[in-house]
């Protein structure tokens, strides 16, 4: 059970509502080499079901980040992992060599997906022979765990997921926000600031599945399954099709308490079902679909 | 302060005004640490995801010996038309306190002037609660309340306000009510013509009238602080949805951003860059405008 970047802060905020560390690991807002001051607002818009964000990845940098961020996340004793963010293939390398010198981060988790910049995120992760390079010049220039950050917004997911391990990623989690907008039509203007934005939230959750479900037969991987969990039902809809963790993200800001909800959830399922360790139910899916009903006793 | 996550007893529901009702809830954990000016956030949907997030509202007023405190909403979506309809008796989860108050006057030496537009009376009445009780408790006069809306029947009821001594202004845009001006044409007025002198101001309202008071207001020498609003998912800072962009003192030309779930929601309105927010209001559309829908 990890938090999502970008839903989880730098850990910290939520310190009042959890034990972080009890999380199998927080992943902290994308980090970038210089601090980014984010888009102009609004750079929220509620959808159905769903939420729509163009925050432009805000973040304080990673200098400060190593100063003020991280000490104090570890002493909550956090499982901490870095989402890191370049502008350009030796950025991501940069950011990769500098986080690596540090003592005390479990794991990298590169974003080659983030819809609302301009330059780099998305750039890079909607084409394969683009993604595969941040993901070598990243493995050229550290020893931790490598995640990769995959977009759905890509005709085929399971593409780049190969590209990427090919390259050398441990493990690849799925999905980053779906490319998305609304607009006011009183107004006739954009809802958000930027246009355009990555849509999160319950309403992308049939879309985050298929991509899981792509993934998992394209790759030997580990394969961390994201969006729309809100629920400990819905955190096993992945595990069944073989994620083999999961990231709770928007439900964080619904209820601050989301994840370890989700997590004491998935403990009672698994009890109730006979099931003694999770490993036992992942990718554990049948893909013989019956018809409803079929199975229970009919009295015709 | 900590904050945390309570299952809030709604206990009673009022409502005050065209759109505007009021919920008393019942919230022992929140309550004896919560400031004026503070909010919390409040998940609408009961089961299900849609609404999907929560929203935030400031504290209108606290009880603290009873463990209540008030909300004042203003139904404008789905999200506030199901909050209205909650009845009492129902929980509702709640996430508070959050963000930074006002801050208190130094002493009743102060002419504090607190200025509402609409349901920006919310939170300006639980620091009249708090300034009646202590710093001012005995310089009543020294207090004036300048309360405006569009029309008289979005006014909230007026007698207990009248009933705490205060120095009452009511305007409404139509003159359906009190004089016919906005808050801050009535504040300016009284003002400039040295019927009220003032050290401090507290504000809350539209972005238009936050706009004109911001503009009123600076270079006067008037301690000014306003509640403001912009569009939330978490209250915690955690999303950085909430962003306003703001002055870099270091660097006025640099594009800063506040955020006010955390930075505020009370702001000094000399930090907040309006000319970044107002041109965006202000741009005409390319056609006839749409009416009537």
């Amino acid at each position: 059970m990890l938090t999502a970047s970008g839903t989880f802060g730098y850990g910290l905020e939520f310190g009042d509502f959890v034990d972080l560390s009890r999380l199998g690991g927080v992943i902290v807002k994308g980090i970038s080499l210089r601090p980014r001051p984010g888009n102009p607002p609004p750079r929220l818009a509620e959808t159905p079901s769903g939420l729509l964000n163009a925050i432009g990845l805000e973040n304080v940098g990673v200098e400060k980040f190593l100063t003020d961020k991280l000490p104090p996340l570890l002493k909550r004793g956090a499982v901490v992992l870095v989402n890191i963010l370049g502008e350009s293939v030796e950025e991501y390398g940069e950011l990769a060599r500098i986080l690596s010198a540090e003592a005390g981060i479990a794991a990298l988790e590169i974003n080659i997906s983030c819809p609302n910049v301009k330059e780099g995120g998305m750039a890079f992760g909607t084409d394969a022979a683009a993604a595969a390079r941040v993901v070598a010049e990243v493995r050229k220039n550290t020893s931790l765990p490598l995640i990769t950050k995959l977009s759905p917004n890509v005709t085929s997911i399971a593409e780049i997921a190969r590209a990427v391990v090919e390259a050398g990623t441990d493990i690849v989690s799925c999905i980053n926000t779906v490319s998305a907008m609304a607009v006011d039509p009183f107004s006739r203007r954009p809802k958000l600031a930027n246009i355009i934005g990555g849509l999160s939230g319950p309403a992308v959750k049939p879309i985050a599945l298929r991509c899981v479900y792509e993934v998992v037969r394209a790759v030997s991987c580990p394969v961390i399954g994201i969006g729309g969990i809100r629920t400990a039902l819905d955190a096993l809809e992945f595990l069944v099709v073989g994620a083999c963790a999961v990231q709770v993200g928007t439900a964080n800001f619904v209820r601050p308490t989301a994840a370890l909800e989700i997590l004491d959830g998935i403990e009672r399922f698994l009890r109730t079902q006979g099931l003694r360790a999770v490993t036992d139910y992942i990718g554990t899916l049948d893909t013989q679909c019956r018809f409803p009903f079929a199975e229970e006793a009919c009295p015709v | 302060m900590p904050r945390v996550l309570e299952k809030a007893k709604i206990l009673e529901t009022q409502r005050e005004a065209e759109g505007i009702h009021r919920l008393v809830l019942y919230a022992p954990r929140i309550v004896p640490t919560a400031r004026p000016g503070q909010f919390v956030m409040i998940r609408v949907a009961s089961e299900g995801s849609d609404p999907l997030l929560s929203r935030p509202f400031s504290f209108h007023r606290l009880h603290k010996d009873d463990g209540l405190f008030e909300i004042l909403l203003r139904v404008v979506g789905t999200g506030t038309r199901i909050l209205s309809q909650r009845p009492p008796g129902s929980t509702l989860d709640v996430v508070g306190p959050l963000g930074r108050g006002f801050t208190p006057p130094s002493g009743p030496g102060e002419t504090v002037a607190l200025v509402a537009g609409g349901i920006g009376i919310a939170p300006l009445w639980a620091l009249l609660d708090e300034l009646t009780a202590k710093t001012h408790k005995n310089h009543r006069d020294q207090l004036y309340v300048f309360y405006g809306a569009r029309t008289r029947t979005e006014l909230v009821p007026l007698s207990p306000l009248k009933r705490l001594g205060v120095s009452l202004v009511v305007s409404t845009d139509d003159g359906s009510a009190g004089e016919q001006a906005t808050v801050v044409e009535a504040l300016a007025r009284r003002h400039e013509t040295g019927m009220v002198p003032l050290d401090r101001l507290y504000a809350c309202g539209s972005l238009p009238m936050q706009v004109s008071l911001a503009r009123w207001a600076s270079g006067r020498g008037i301690l000014v602080e306003m509640s403001l609003e912009s569009m939330m998912a978490c209250g915690i800072g955690a999303c950085l949805g909430c962003a306003l962009p703001a002055v870099d003192p270091e660097d006025p030309q640099a594009e800063r951003y506040v955020h006010v779930c955390t930075d505020g929601p009370v702001f000094d309105p000399g930090r907040i860059r309006w000319d970044k927010i107002q041109p965006v209001m202000a741009r005409p559309l390319t056609s006839a405008s749409p009416s009537g829908l």
